[in-house]
């Protein structure tokens, strides 16, 4: 499994805590590899699991969902949610194969920009030692099959 | 299994009774099908009660006809209350409807029967001899004798995939999926699949594909396993349907195991206990 | 007639699999499948019938009908093309006479390209049944389990003189087949393949009994009873006996955007444009599905569980041979062994008689 490729990880941030904080990381001036790309969500609740499974079907290596921190939810009850849903889906996941080490969730809140800037460092580290999974790696998320030819 | 022909003929009065009165408008139960297999039975008319069969081959979880019978039969009524057989393993999608409010309790008269195992073919299902519940768990009447086997899920199974390493679980699962054809099978003999559209078919949003291919089926896979977690009674009706032999009781297990690790739950025990998924404990530490 | 042995047929077959696809019979997981084979070891000779029809090889579940690019030059489209020629060997007559009913739609005027290029670039090897299976009932179709004249060479098993019942490789190696050259195109792949020729009768199938099937246009006085809602109460409304089915043939087709290779491939990026290509994929679809039938601003002629059911048995016994001659269905057995609440077509054709 080769590491030398450019991790894709897709980041899932609520609009109150994780988003600031990264918007604070970027304000200071903290480095952080370029592999992440955000999508604001208004909550970490907000978060289906179908998200993560499908990032990671169109080509995600790894995947963090970063929300605030239990007990400083915006809309009070989400991050609880949250909290319960991904450790199943950590478990879930590494038993269809995708290690749970590519999924992410952490706590990160609008003051937090080091800690967000750590943290991405930090888990892009690990799933650049993964190795792929989306395109050209194990997931293979490219249909099988050469063009032309037929897929049984 | 039970009395047998004495046992089919409680059955069999309790449904024509049931119809007579107008306590129900139809009963869900097995009937004789062709080539020596049972099927699923609709009986309207109490003189077609005779109909009604019990023995080791009716293995079908009747309570996913529920659904249809949520709507009126017929313009201007009211919906029809339904009468139906169900098994220990039955029992508990039935508790976990009530729970989701998906039936009425009072619209349904649950008969249940105590099981010492189903077969298929003659051979006796795996999911039988792990099973501790031998009586149905909700019911208005129960009948049946006193049930002789009890059996027990060690998951030898699930720890067998757990031990592998993820590479080889994708590869496991691979080989696995390559055989679905997406047909739904699965899916609709599920009681607990009971969206109007479902993920798999939602064109706005597509979540999946059309392709029948292993990305689109390892998804839906594993989307309906995580969609199920807290809600599968482990009844095996998505196994058996399997036109492919694919074995799903290998994946919802797993979820169902971690639902009862992490929060200490178990499906269809009872139609009370709020599910784990749509509850939480602000202090609870999990591992993440 | 001419015989050949099984030693001869998988040196034969190897031979063809060297320089061409060759698609057989594969035990996969359990199941018997029509898959393709690097070389005859892999072949399962002894096999009731395939779990899924051949069909899966002239209309793939996932087809790739189009590639659209855009790029410096302008917008590009691609179709793609069936790379070399193929042999399917193993096929049971029902799913070879499946084809020609296939061939009444997808070979009619505007012929579907991607079907009819793969009905000619592939030659059909069968092999004949010697008895019906418990769910079959093609002679009540009008088929025989030894029919050949689908496929372009038949092979029929002969029966073992003396019944000796060798197992073990050297008697599965001297089991014999008698070879009927049916076609040209059979002619010209015999090639290399050693014949004897004997003195002898062709084996007969045994035959089982036959089922009624009404004529097409005795079904539509049906339509309204009561009977199809009353079957369809325990149909589950999968889709599983329209895949397993050789005859059915439904799809959909919806455009895909693939991005191009990105970095992730273990190497720099592959430098192709920017921006990927769509595909136009088209992939298997069933009427059974409640919402095949729903149209634009949710109008859902086919609502009820007991419309599509009514509906399937309708098209292939009273639309498809109205709409293009042969009836759609070539008795397999295969939806009354999978499906999961034993809705037995068998059944209900002799319910449709007495009706």
């Amino acid at each position: 499994m080769t590491t030398d490729y450019e991790p894709r990880i897709v980041g899932f941030l609520c609009r109150w805590c994780s988003y600031p904080g990264a918007d604070l990381a970027g304000t200071s001036r903290l480095t952080y590899p370029p592999a992440l790309r955000t999508i604001r969500v208004p909550c970490s609740g907000r978060v289906d699991p179908l998200f993560v499974l499908k990032a990671f079907q169109e080509g995600a290596d790894g995947v963090m969902v970063l929300g605030c921190h239990p007990g400083d939810c915006h809309y009070m009850e989400g991050n609880y949610h949250a909290r319960r849903r991904y450790a199943l889906m950590h478990r879930l996941l590494e038993y269809i194969g995708i290690e749970k080490e590519r999924l992410l969730v952490a706590w990160v809140s609008a003051a937090e920009g080091r800690r967000f800037a750590q943290v991405t460092t930090e888990f892009t580290a690990q799933v650049q030692e993964l190795g792929p999974w989306g395109r050209g790696g194990e997931g293979e998320t490219r249909r099988g099959g050469e063009w032309g030819r037929e897929v049984s | 299994m039970g009395e047998g022909s004495e046992l089919i003929d409680k059955i069999r009065a309790k449904a024509r009774e049931l119809l007579q009165g107008g306590r129900v408008d139809c009963f869900i139960g097995y009937e004789e099908g062709s080539r020596g297999r049972a099927r699923p039975a609709f009986i309207y008319d109490p003189q077609d009660a005779e109909r009604l069969i019990w023995d080791e081959r009716c293995a079908h979880n009747l309570v996913v006809y529920l659904h249809q019978f949520k709507s009126p039969l017929r313009r201007g009524e009211e919906p029809p209350r339904v009468g139906i057989l169900v098994k220990p393993c039955d029992s508990r999608s039935l508790n976990i409807l009530f729970r989701e409010e998906q039936i009425e309790r009072e619209r349904v008269y649950v008969v249940g029967v105590t099981c010492d195992g189903v077969r298929t073919n003659g051979r006796p299902q795996e999911r039988c001899r792990r099973c501790a519940e031998r009586v149905p768990l909700v019911y208005d009447i129960v009948m049946g004798g006193v049930p002789n086997v009890l059996g027990r899920d060690d998951y030898a199974d699930v720890a067998k995939l757990e031990q592998m390493s993820p590479r080889e679980r994708l590869a496991f699962w691979a080989k696995e999926f390559d055989r679905c054809i997406r047909c739904y099978a699965c899916r609709q003999a599920c009681p607990a699949c009971y969206c109007f559209e479902c993920v798999a078919e939602q064109l706005d949003p597509a979540w999946m594909g059309i392709a029948i291919d292993l990305p689109q089926k390892q998804f839906f896979h594993a989307m309906r396993a995580y969609h199920l977690a807290g809600r599968c009674s482990g009844c095996s009706a998505c196994e058996e349907a399997c036109p492919m032999g694919i074995p799903l009781s290998l994946l919802n297990r797993k979820v169902a195991r971690e639902v009862e690790a992490l929060f200490g739950y178990k499906a269809g025990q009872d139609a009370e206990t709020p599910p784990p998924l749509a509850t939480f404990k602000k202090e609870e530490q999990l591992p993440m | 007639m001419q015989v050949t042995t099984r030693e001869h047929l998988t040196a034969w077959l190897d031979g063809l699999a060297g320089h061409m696809t060759l698609i057989a019979p594969k035990t996969v997981e359990q199941r018997v499948l029509y898959r393709p084979v690097a070389d005859s070891s892999e072949i399962a000779f002894d096999f009731a019938r395939t779990d899924l029809p051949v069909k899966e090889h002239f209309l793939p579940p996932t087809d790739v009908l189009l590639s659209i690019e855009k790029g410096k030059e302008g917008v590009r489209l691609e179709e793609p093309s069936l790379e070399g020629e193929r042999t399917v060997f193993g096929l049971r007559p029902c799913d070879a006479r499946a084809l020609r009913v296939l061939d009444a739609l997808f070979l009619k005027e505007p012929a579907d390209p991607y079907y009819a290029e793969r009905r000619e670039k592939t030659t059909l090897v069968g092999l004949a049944c010697r008895e019906m299976g418990e769910q079959c009932f093609c002679t009540s179709l009008g088929l025989a389990p030894d029919e050949a004249g689908d496929v372009d060479v038949m092979l029929t098993e002969m029966e073992e003189g003396g019944g000796e019942g060798e197992k073990g490789r050297g008697g599965e190696g001297r089991r014999r087949y008698a070879v009927q050259v049916m076609t040209e195109k059979g002619e010209a792949i015999l090639g290399a393949l050693n014949l004897d020729k004997v003195e002898g009768a062709m084996p007969v199938a045994a035959v089982g009994s036959k089922t009624p099937v009404l004529e097409a246009g005795e079904w539509p006085r049906l339509f309204e009873r009561a009977y199809w809602a009353r079957l369809a109460d325990r149909c589950l409304s999968c889709r599983l006996c329209t895949y397993v089915c050789p005859t059915c043939r439904c799809f959909d087709v919806r455009d895909y955007e693939v991005p191009c290779e990105g970095a992730s491939s273990g190497g720099a990026s592959n430098g192709s444009a920017p921006g990927g290509h769509i595909e136009r994929l088209r992939a298997w679809d069933s009427c059974m599905a409640e919402g095949y039938r729903r149209i634009a601003g949710g109008h859902n002629p086919r609502l009820t569980k007991g419309d599509r059911l009514r509906n399937r048995f309708y098209c292939k016994f009273c639309y498809y041979p109205q709409d293009y001659g042969p009836i759609a269905c070539v008795g397999c057995g295969r939806c009354i062994a999978m499906c999961p609440v034993n809705v037995d077509v068998v059944e209900v054709l002799a319910d449709v008689a007495t009706l």
